[in-house]
């Protein structure tokens, strides 16, 4: 879950990293109740949780409560790369006399925490490693043992921010290491880490993924989670822990496993369909919960036919044909379904979908099922 | 020989007396696997399958000897189990329980490599030896014993690919997964090294998806040192680079971990790579052939 801007800089400052000063505006009525109270100028930014924020238009810069006006009016309910500005962060303005980078995230090779400085700030720091990677330091982290002194305090040197303090900034670095434990972050980022020309440290941009897997940690930041997903479908499958995502086309996709979902994705396209939907079920299936699968699924009103692809393996695939089969006959469903089911009980559950006047798919392969499905649509949209 | 375990290996099973646990334990008695005990907190002294269940890993190895534990503990307490099993003394550790937090898996994966450990997973079916054992989920009835490894992320389309070789006549040495998740104990490469030096295998299929870099990393590995002919299939190729699906996609690989980069990646290498899963079965044996 990527948090948005002001929440990952409320933890910040919360673990004690100097943020610029903000106010969190969500109406003209908030910002009016400001008035005289904030100094200009100030900088507005648009809180999404989309990268590419500032070449979108999100960020602009205020001189006075005309054109803090002007802005907020401007950016609320903008869309930006598909989701709604509501709300808008107003921080202070700062005289930046020089910018750095600091982030920590996971080497997934490695499995190790990975943590990233520089002393080049405020861009990409993907195009910084490739076009000056002396300029960027990377150093892994054991996790068991944590953080040391010594890697602090090189980190810190390596941010070369002279004017400063080197304890403040192995302090940020410290503080920063901290909050990616604490909150089982997969990524925090100061970028720009600044000196502003009085002196001053300061983590001007910053963000945060947390671990969707361990957000039962985080219960007070879960609960903000679903709203900010903008597709409604995508936000009512996230609530009952469905891992879908909604693509363009009109062939439904239901597979017990994302490596199988992919492939049944890749084979749509190459006989010639379009994929509605990702969808895997995860190794929990019921009866209940194959159904709800089919019904997110079937939400997305451009769907015309639908693949079920699943191994009984951790499955029972008596339960998940249970319930295809009594979700098909009480939608009485007229679009083309095909249910492919191979591994433990496949004979029983086959029995089963049968029964049910099923299209039932009793290959191994995946691409026999999509082109029974696609005949099948084929068929139907010729009538 | 076969890579990981055989015929003889003796396992625990962590979280035994759960709901998937102890049927997965029945299905593996089916197999023939021999497990020689369970382990659940606070059902120490009972018996499930005539296999005595015990409070704690520790307790179980001073009754059983044992080389390999799998688990099937909620997702919250994968960390504390691992680490109970791993100070135990077992050596193989298979974690089929999905949606571990990163960070524990990382705990894990740390403590495994300090104690020389092999950990499978999070989210992985396992390990089958076909005919020999099966430390997994995966549906035994799909496979059979022969002289083609298998290694992959994804559980289910493993099945797949192992069913049309099965169907095919053509059976299998080892397949064993390491884990759909973005961090997983051992990678590609390990498992290859260890297909490497095994009698039993003669060819390994490879079955990737887009996210992480462990193809690449495959792909460089088979290129420079591997022996044996392999057959790569790696899905996602027509999925937005965008959209996160899947666990993998979690953590940012900094512009690495596309399909065409995995791809094109084994192709370098000398792999064969296939875009359906009914391909693998002529590949598989074409590449046997040419070896001869």
């Amino acid at each position: 879950m990527l948090l948005l801007e002001y929440e990952a800089k409320r933890i910040f400052s919360e673990q004690g990293i100097t943020i610029p000063r903000s106010e969190l505006i969500q109406s003209l009525e908030e910002l009016r109740e400001l008035s005289g109270k904030f100094p200009f100028p100030g900088v507005l930014k648009a809180q999404v949780p989309v990268v590419g924020r500032k070449k979108a238009g999100g960020v602009t810069i205020t001189h006075d409560q005309n054109d803090v006006e002007t802005g907020v009016r401007s950016l609320l309910g903008m869309r930006i790369r598909g989701c709604i500005v509501r709300k808008i962060l107003l921080e202070e303005y700062l005289n930046i006399k020089k910018e750095a980078y600091l982030s920590v995230s996971i080497d997934a090779s490695e499995g190790t925490p990975l943590i990233l400085a520089s002393s080049v700030g405020g861009v990409d720091i993907e195009e910084v490693a490739r076009i000056h990677p002396e300029k960027v330091v990377a150093r892994t982290v054991d996790i068991a043992s944590g953080l040391s002194e010594d890697m602090a305090a090189e980190l810190a040197r390596r941010i070369e921010l002279e004017g400063i303090p080197i304890e403040k900034i192995v302090d940020v670095v410290k503080r920063l290491y901290e909050i990616f434990v604490k909150y089982d972050a997969l990524l925090v980022e100061v970028n720009p880490l600044v000196m502003t020309t009085n002196r001053r440290l300061c983590a001007v941009g910053a963000a945060m993924t947390i671990d969707d897997d361990a957000l039962y940690r985080h219960l007070d930041i879960a609960s903000r989670d679903e709203v900010r997903i903008e597709d409604e479908i995508e936000r009512d499958a996230r609530k009952e822990d469905i891992a879908y995502v909604r693509l363009d086309g009109d062939v439904g996709i239901v597979a017990s496993g994302a490596g199988l979902a992919l492939a049944t994705l890749d084979l749509v396209k190459d006989y010639g369909g379009d994929p509605a939907n990702f969808l895997d079920t995860g190794g929990q299936i019921t009866q209940q919960r194959i159904r709800a699968c089919m019904e997110i699924v079937l939400r997305n009103k451009r769907v015309r036919g639908l693949v079920v692809n699943m191994y009984g393996g951790i499955n029972p695939m008596v339960e998940a044909a249970r319930g295809v089969a009594s979700f098909v006959r009480e939608k009485q469903l007229r679009m083309p379904v095909v249910v492919k089911v191979r591994g433990n009980q496949e004979e029983e559950a086959w029995r089963i979908l049968e029964e049910a006047e099923v299209t039932v798919v009793k290959s191994m392969r995946t691409e026999v099922a999509v082109q029974t499905l696609m005949e099948l649509m084929g068929e139907a949209s010729s009538i | 020989m076969t890579i990981l375990a055989d015929e003889n290996s003796r396992v625990v099973v962590q979280g035994i007396t759960g709901n998937i646990g102890s049927v997965q334990t029945k299905l593996m008695l089916g197999y023939g696997t021999r497990i020689v005990a369970g382990v659940t907190p606070g059902k120490g002294g009972q018996s499930i399958y005539d296999i005595p269940v015990y409070d704690t890993v520790e307790e179980a190895l001073l009754e059983h000897e044992a080389e390999a534990s799998i688990l099937f503990v909620p997702a919250g307490r994968v960390l504390n189990a691992a680490e109970e099993a791993i100070d135990a003394g077992i050596r193989i550790l298979v974690i089929v329980t999905e949606h571990v937090p990163v960070h524990d898996t990382l705990k894990v994966k740390a403590l495994a490599q300090k104690q020389g450990v092999t950990v499978l997973g999070p989210n992985t079916p396992g390990i089958i030896s076909p005919g020999k054992t099966k430390i997994g989920i995966m549906p035994g009835n799909l496979y059979r014993s022969g002289n083609v490894g298998i290694v992959s992320r994804s559980a289910t389309l493993a099945y797949e690919i192992a069913g049309n070789l099965t169907e095919a006549g053509m059976g299998q040495s080892t397949c064993a997964g390491i884990g759909g998740d973005p961090v997983t104990g051992v990678t590609f490469v390990d498992l290859l090294k260890m297909f490497e030096k095994d009698g039993e295998t003669s060819i390994v299929v490879l079955i990737g998806e887009v996210g992480r870099t462990v193809e690449e990393e495959a792909a460089d590995y088979i290129g420079k040192k591997f022996s044996k002919p392999v057959v790569a299939y790696v899905v996602g190729r027509t999925a937005p680079p965008e959209k996160k699906m899947g666990h993998a996609g979690a953590i940012i690989e900094r512009g690495r971990g596309i399909a065409e980069s995995k791809i094109e990646a084994f192709r370098c290498a000398g792999a064969s790579v296939i875009s359906r899963p009914s391909e693998v079965v002529s590949r598989v044996e074409e590449a046997l052939k040419e070896r001869l």
